[in-house]
């Protein structure tokens, strides 16, 4: 990322001079010729409420989405997904061992507490769990635990009231993006209150402020009018909680709500042709994979098995079973993407790969060289046992397309004459078997992953330690070029080791790709200026409501 | 009396106790939560530590102890994903939302069902009372997630937000969803009425009632009905209990916060804590309305005398 921080430091006072609250009125009465009214409330419904407000607990797809609206981080995105300034205004490399944030002056959180060097010192305790003691709080258990997955993180330090330098023990290309993307908390008002109190009254910097949150039915926000961007052009909004998509729908005909979310890919044509609703959509970071049990013996509790799925010749053919195209097609209606990389098509540093073609008869023939016989209408592996893969998924967590999907994936694997097993379970019987390391030699796995960070890192890193979706963890060449991406320090140079790593990841084939995802949005005329980003969290500043 | 309710209460204790360990023990051997607090990315060591934070890695036997000493305090913990008393989150949406659902629901469902059931009743055969049946029997078998939408689409798309689709807070938020949820039991209750109705009818003192001259509406509401109330009551206490622990599909349907929905999202998280103070509610919610059954049946039928 240091590619974007060369030429962004250099544009970075424009930048920030246009995204200065002068450039947009908060009081304006009209946008591109059209009256709006800056009083009016914008209600957006959305599929579940948030359990916390607290950043530290975790940023998944629902929290992001009410977190993000009051809390702010160093670095913002904009609306193609890209890093621009958000509360730091510049970061760079001091070196091959630091990293420097210049801040942004002049902001404040919603009680008035200041911005500041010691405010970034205080999250950073936080987030790398130090000195809580000092600080009196209490520790939390936390989405990501920073001290473990980012270990060479050492110190920090005030450089000034508006600096902060960052030292690692080795060189880390995307230290901006993980700490940089993590959501800042106000330091007087945590120390004071307890980290409860983010929870129940979260205070942030950001272009909203809580006023009123009612679990599991809303939470309404008002305009942060000291705002030192670029301000929603509406005063109040308020977030909706409709779990059932035909309820959405509904209540957008309606007009009681002005938009809507997570539109079903089957409704998002027919609501398109009503001249009432705009239909919006963005690539999400959110990858769907079928993961095969590819460990060995000696790292879950096998049994004394490899898993079945050790062989990437036996993992690429079942990439070449599936139907990919087919799957956006007819089930998603087109609005998924097919993508044969490990990473979002939306991060920093993806590169586009070739995709898996659709060939029955060649995962036929990969089966085979890797051993495996066929016999009887099924197969027998190369150790002479009958193959039957056993896949668990987690029915109606990740939606019905979702649940439509597997079952699809399941049949064309059933083509070339592998006998599949399916296990509906709820999620975290899913999550106790990953957890456990239960799942079985012949297991097999379909879950969705997504991510806060913007760079390809937080996606290439799934298969280094042993975690809950590492199934098949990067042989010893890969791991050697994963660790030289992660230490480069060259733009150039580390985008082609990206590349490269992508590359040899594609043909190595850890899990099935299936689907990344495309959100949904459903307004009424009214709103204007919506565009939906490809992060997890909608972004409302800039959007107006026609008087 | 006195004794029937202090027996009474001592078995109520018992009673939830009994729900509230099955409970404890039941959530817990499906696992933990430890995974659902942390990434997708998460090491053994990282799941560990959040473990370590919910005090799950104690003996289970020494969380036990301590959860019977802070039950009687109204103590059920700390929810797990909202991190606030478990107890406090579950009476927040107990109470009014989830009471007031409830509590319409029931009277739509009883207020409608005697006259209705009276009718069908006192016209055996005849299109009033095939109409009511047939009703009854719509309303009986109509799925209430299809009826939810169905009337959403009416009363507030093409009558042109007429009613709110979705929410609570005010009187105008509580029609759709109370009329929903009172549809079943209100077809079931006209079904008891009029089959209650119809063989009271035929007994000896209604005859002789008749005999004596009184009106028509006085021997079914004042004679002929209490008889036939005693299976209302029954059904209706059962089928409150079953509202006042919530109604998921209406309250998913209508995005109604009630308690349903909160304890049915909490059980594939593993929130143990709101779990368990859901069915400590649920179990008190059921107990007391068995009591107050039995009392009522006292009032209705002074045959009936309580040991």
């Amino acid at each position: 990322m240091t590619h974007w921080t060369a030429s962004m430091l250099c544009a970075l006072t424009g930048l920030t001079l246009a995204l200065a609250p002068a450039a947009v009125d908060a009081q304006a009465r009209a946008l591109d010729g059209v009256a709006i009214d800056p009083d009016a409330e914008l209600v957006v419904a959305l599929a579940d409420d948030t359990n916390n407000m607290d950043p530290r607990i975790g940023m998944g797809s629902i929290r992001s989405n009410y977190i993000r609206q009051v809390f702010e981080s160093l670095v913002d995105v904009d609306s193609q997904g890209k890093p621009v300034p958000g509360l730091a205004l510049a970061w760079k490399p001091v070196g091959d061992l630091a990293w420097e944030f210049s801040l942004r002056r002049g902001v404040t959180f919603h009680d008035g507490e200041p911005f500041n060097a010691e405010v970034v010192l205080f999250n950073l305790d936080r987030m790398f769990r130090r000195n809580l003691d000092r600080w009196g709080i209490k520790d939390v258990a936390a989405g990501t635990s920073f001290e473990k997955v980012f270990p060479f993180v050492s110190r920090w330090e005030k450089v000034d009231d508006y600096t902060v330098r960052v030292h690692t023990s080795e060189p880390s290309a995307t230290l901006w993006d993980f700490i940089g993307r993590e959501p800042l908390v106000p330091r007087a008002w945590t120390t004071k209150h307890g980290v409860e109190a983010l929870n129940e009254r979260p205070i942030g910097t950001g272009p909203w402020k809580l006023v009123e949150w009612k679990r599991k039915d809303h939470m309404s926000f008002e305009r942060w009018e000291r705002y030192w961007g670029n301000p929603p052009l509406y005063k109040r909004m308020r977030f909706q909680t409709i779990p059932e998509a035909a309820a959405r729908i509904a209540a957008l005909r309606a007009g009681q709500v002005g938009l809507i979310e997570a539109v079903p890919p089957l409704d998002a044509d027919v609501l398109k042709a009503e001249p009432k609703v705009q239909v919006s959509t963005a690539v999400q970071k959110l990858v769907c994979r079928l993961y095969l049990n590819g460990r060995p013996r000696d790292k879950y509790d096998s049994g004394g098995k490899d898993g079945l799925f050790t062989d990437a010749r036996v993992r690429m053919a079942f990439n070449l079973a599936v139907n990919k195209e087919a799957i956006v097609r007819k089930i998603f209606n087109g609005y998924a993407r097919v993508n044969a990389s490990p990473v979002a098509s939306v991060s920093f540093g993806y590169a586009p790969q070739e995709p898996y073609a659709y060939d029955p008869r060649k995962a036929k023939a990969l089966l085979m060289e890797a051993g495996w016989k066929e016999s009887g209408g099924g197969w027998i592996d190369r150790n002479g046992e009958p193959v039957n893969v056993s896949l668990l998924f987690p029915a109606k967590h990740y939606g019905q397309a979702f649940d439509e999907m597997t079952t699809a994936v399941v049949e064309m694997i059933k083509e070339i004459g592998v006998p599949v097993t399916v296990k509906p379970v709820d999620f975290g019987t899913q999550l106790q078997v990953l957890q456990k390391g239960t799942l079985a030699p012949n297991g097999a796995f379909t879950a969705c992953r997504t991510s806060n960070a913007l760079d390809a890192d937080d996606f290439l890193r799934d298969w280094t330690a042993f975690t809950l979706i590492n199934w098949a963890p990067y042989p010893p060449e890969l791991l050697a070029l994963f660790t030289a991406s992660r230490r480069e320090l060259d733009p150039a140079k580390r985008l082609k080791l990206l590349a490269d790593l992508q590359r040899q990841v594609r043909d190595w084939a850890p899990v099935v790709s299936l689907y990344q995802e495309v959100k949904i949005y459903a307004a009424t005329a009214r709103v204007l200026r919506f565009t939906p980003i490809p992060e997890l969290n909608m972004d409302f500043r800039g959007v107006a409501l026609r008087k | 009396m006195r004794r029937f309710l202090l027996r009474r209460l001592l078995h109520a204790l018992f009673v939830v106790w009994g729900v509230v360990t099955v409970v404890f023990f039941l959530v817990r051997l499906t696992g933990d939560p430890s995974a659902f607090l942390v990434d997708q990315t998460a090491t053994q060591a990282e799941i560990a530590h959040a473990r370590h934070l919910l005090g799950l890695d104690r003996p289970m036997w020494v969380q036990y102890v301590e959860f019977l000493g802070s039950v009687p305090r109204g103590d059920f913990g700390t929810s797990i994903r909202d991190r606030r008393p478990a107890m406090r989150m579950v009476l927040e949406h107990f109470w009014p939302a989830t009471a007031e659902l409830a509590l319409a629901s029931l009277v739509l469902s009883t207020v409608l069902a005697v006259p209705l059931g009276v009718v069908s009743a006192t016209h055996r055969d005849r299109a009033p009372d095939h109409l009511s049946r047939l009703g009854s029997l719509f309303l009986q078998s109509m799925p209430s997630f299809w009826l939810g939408l169905m009337l959403i689409l009416l009363f507030a798309v093409h009558l042109g937000g007429l009613l709110p689709a979705y929410g609570a807070g005010s009187w105008r938020h509580l029609v759709l969803p109370a009329v929903t949820l009172a549809a079943a039991p209100l077809a079931q209750n006209v079904r008891l009425v009029r089959s209650g109705l119809l063989e009271v009818l035929q007994q000896d003192y209604v005859r002789t009632a008749r005999a004596k001259g009184l009106g028509e509406g006085l021997v079914i509401y004042r004679h002929a009905l209490r008889n036939a109330a005693i299976p209302v009551i029954t059904v209706t206490g059962l089928s409150l209990g079953f509202m006042l622990s919530g109604a998921i599909i209406i309250e998913t349907v209508f995005s109604w916060p009630g308690l349903g929905r909160l304890v049915v999202q909490a059980v594939p998280a593993r929130d143990f804590p709101v779990i368990q103070a859901g069915v400590f509610v649920f179990a008190v919610i059921f107990v007391a309305l068995n009591v107050l059954v039995d009392l009522l049946y006292t009032v209705v039928d002074p045959r009936v005398r309580l040991p």
